[in-house]
């Protein structure tokens, strides 16, 4: 690589942060904005979720052009693991009853993980399959119907 | 050294331990590499060996965890963009979801009494198959602890991401649906993350499966909570 390419290799990525860390920064004030609303309204539900859903209308209206919080969305969630490593550090404290239940609990997670994989595998797997015939057979109506006319 | 020193060391031990991590994974591949199970051990071991107590550890890093709240809006855009998929299997989607939900929290429930695990375990775990922003608006309807329910959904996004493999193949579970809902529904994010190695399909029904299980968990707890707890 030329020292050319290098330099412009390095003003990309600094835009690339630059723009990143922009949009990122419009969607916290977009989680602050939605927050305040459900303090003003004492809306029963969390901010969070009033957010995702203020978020959503404004991308179906057109309103907020997807590709103007692609990057910030990505990076917040991309690195999702980074935001809640702090409060796992903070089980430490509780080190007395994890080596009390670790056993227990470790039998409790998998037994948990292996019922949830399987069982909604297999629901999935029987309404997949209805859901691909009722399709199908609307599909064949439909062309069916366009031939007759 | 000084407290404010302390806090900053802690926040630069966890970014080179996060960022370090996930591209040492990007190049190894090796499953025990995975910044999930690699980044968490690295900081903790590193934070007991400097000895740093948690209130400096938290000075700084607590910022970190105000981004949840942030992320959890985000998760418009991926909802956005798959609309069409949405669209295209509305029923199996909104099923998957129904049966990822309930299995979950009946399976904790009822395996909290089977393992007899105390009170201030048993209600944080309920929780603990949806993504991490809804698990910690969630655990508190239930009482939970949320450290400890973050270190539970941690714990089970490693286990799923180890099990998958071969319960597919027991379960002899072949569709990109029933895949991508079991791993979305059961892993959250690092299931999502896994079921991009099975395929675009599987990635795509994993990461709406767990977005949609963690907001119906958020909305539904206060309801399960009068019920379970």
């Amino acid at each position: 690589m030329t020292l050319e390419q290098g330099k412009a290799k390095l003003k990309r990525s600094a835009r690339h942060a630059g723009l990143t860390l922009l949009q990122a920064a419009a969607i916290c004030l977009l989680a602050w904005l939605a927050h305040g609303l459900v303090l003003y309204f004492d809306l029963p539900l969390p901010g969070g979720v009033v957010g995702l859903g203020v978020l959503l209308l404004l991308l179906s209206l057109k309103w907020v052009p997807e590709q103007s919080l692609q990057a910030g969305a990505a990076w917040l969630l991309g690195d999702l693991l980074l935001f809640f490593i702090p409060p796992v550090i903070s089980v430490i404290q509780y080190e007395a009853v994890l080596e009390q239940y670790g056993a227990q609990m470790l039998g409790f997670l998998v037994a948990g993980s292996v019922t949830v994989l399987l069982g909604t595998a297999w629901v999935v797997d029987r309404v997949f399959k209805f859901e691909r015939r009722l399709r199908l057979s609307r599909e064949l109506a439909r062309l069916e119907f366009g031939a007759a006319k | 050294m000084s407290h404010t020193w302390l806090g900053l060391l802690s926040l630069i031990i966890t970014l080179v331990g996060y960022y370090g991590a996930k591209r040492l994974y990007g190049k190894l591949g090796y499953w025990w590499a995975a910044p999930i199970l690699l980044a968490p051990v690295l900081i903790i071991a590193a934070v007991l060996l400097l000895d740093i107590p948690l209130p400096s550890y938290f000075e700084y890093t607590h910022f970190l965890v105000l981004l949840l709240g942030p992320a959890t809006i985000a998760f418009a855009l991926p909802i956005y963009r798959e609309r069409a998929l949405i669209a295209r299997y509305p029923i199996t989607l909104t099923l998957g979801v129904m049966a990822g939900l309930l299995l979950g929290l009946l399976s904790s429930w009822g395996l909290v009494k089977l393992f007899e695990l105390p009170p201030e375990l048993g209600h944080s775990v309920l929780v603990r198959s949806v993504s991490t922003p809804f698990a910690m608006e969630a655990t508190t309807a239930f009482g939970g602890v949320p450290e400890l329910t973050a270190m539970v959904v941690l714990m089970t996004g490693i286990i799923g991401m180890l099990l998958c493999g071969p319960l597919f193949r027991l379960g002899r579970v072949r569709s990109a649906l029933a895949r991508g809902a079991a791993l979305g529904a059961s892993a959250h994010g690092a299931g999502a993350a896994k079921a991009r190695e099975y395929g675009e399909e599987e990635a795509v029904v994993a990461s709406l499966t767990m977005i949609f299980t963690g907001i119906a968990m958020v909305l539904t707890a206060p309801l399960f909570a009068l019920l379970l707890v």
